[in-house]
């Protein structure tokens, strides 16, 4: 599985699969880009979308260093965007974060998310659908 | 000049990327064919140069499910910044230890200051079996972009199921 469930503000949403499954950082804080109305959605394909990502690999994951637990864009279907989700350590970097151009961040806590290795550049393109950095080719 | 050539699987380096954190070569291609570039460092001129054209080259990797790793003797800190610089979004690979220098035979043995790697490209399948070799002591030894373009399509048409069109 390239993707798993992610609700917040009683709205679904896939995430990487792999932020779920190793073991989770106690307490981590979590940003979370989006807005609870359904609404509230982009195509991957726009270049807003396209462009926060180019800036993921290029200076937000440096900047988080080690306080990086993992990341993922929030998919709603093939098409769509709902925005996207930042774990790390300390929540002292999210005012810079570049998702945050998409839909603006809302900080929580939580207990389920683990470490991931950062995605390494510089591919953007979405693996059959796989919310993005999740999902491979073979 | 290195004893790797074509048709044999390369070593699936372990080393910390730009940030630090720990890698492998195989972790950094995730099933996608690779451009691995070994680089003297940031203080060559010629480096310099072939980075800047490679970073000119990434926005057709990022949408073609290709990656590019760059290796090369400086820190992670240099490393980090030399990228920023160039406007790199791929990974650069530190082998500040040289560890890996030795054992790929990829010793510049002409520079006794920095003891760097000697510049030289592979195209690489996803399971890293090695496409091609491409020598870069001399800089018109390299691979120009429009070789790693022929070498990524080569390699793509290889693997990706239905190249062609579905």
């Amino acid at each position: 599985m390239s993707s798993a469930g992610f609700t917040w503000e009683g709205r679904s949403f896939q995430i990487d699969a792999r932020c779920l499954e190793g073991d989770p950082v106690p307490g981590a804080w979590v940003h979370v880009c989006a807005l609870p109305l359904e609404s509230a959605r982009i195509q991957y394909d726009q270049p807003e979308v396209q462009q926060v990502r180019r800036d993921a690999l290029a200076w937000w994951i440096p900047l988080l260093g080690d306080e990086l637990v993992c990341l993922s864009t929030l998919a709603l279907d093939e098409v769509y965007c709902g925005g996207a989700i930042t774990v790390a350590r300390s929540p002292r970097l999210f005012d810079q974060d570049p998702f945050a151009r998409l839909f603006p961040g809302t900080v929580i806590r939580s207990d389920v998310f683990s470490v991931v290795a950062a995605p390494a550049g510089p591919v953007l393109e979405r693996y059959a659908g796989a919310p993005w950095p999740g999902g491979r080719f073979g | 000049m290195t004893a790797l050539q074509p048709g044999e699987r390369f070593p699936d380096l372990d080393l910390p990327d730009h940030t630090g954190r720990a890698r492998t070569l195989s972790e950094l291609a995730a099933g996608d064919p690779v451009v691995l570039v070994f680089s003297r460092g940031w203080w060559c001129p010629k480096e310099q140069r072939y980075l800047r054209e490679l970073t000119g080259l990434q926005d057709e990797f990022e949408v073609a499910y290709t990656r590019i790793v760059v290796v090369s003797v400086d820190e992670p800190g240099v490393q980090s910044a030399f990228r920023a610089g160039l406007g790199a979004r791929f990974t650069f690979l530190s082998d500040a230890q040289r560890q890996w220098l030795g054992r790929l035979g990829l010793e510049e043995t002409t520079d006794t200051t920095h003891h760097p790697y000697l510049p030289t490209a592979f195209t690489l399948h996803p399971d890293l079996t090695i496409h091609a070799v491409y020598p870069g002591y001399w800089y018109w030894g390299r691979a120009t972009m429009q070789e790693l373009r022929r070498d990524m399509r080569t390699i793509s048409r290889a693997v990706r199921e239905g190249f062609d069109g579905p």
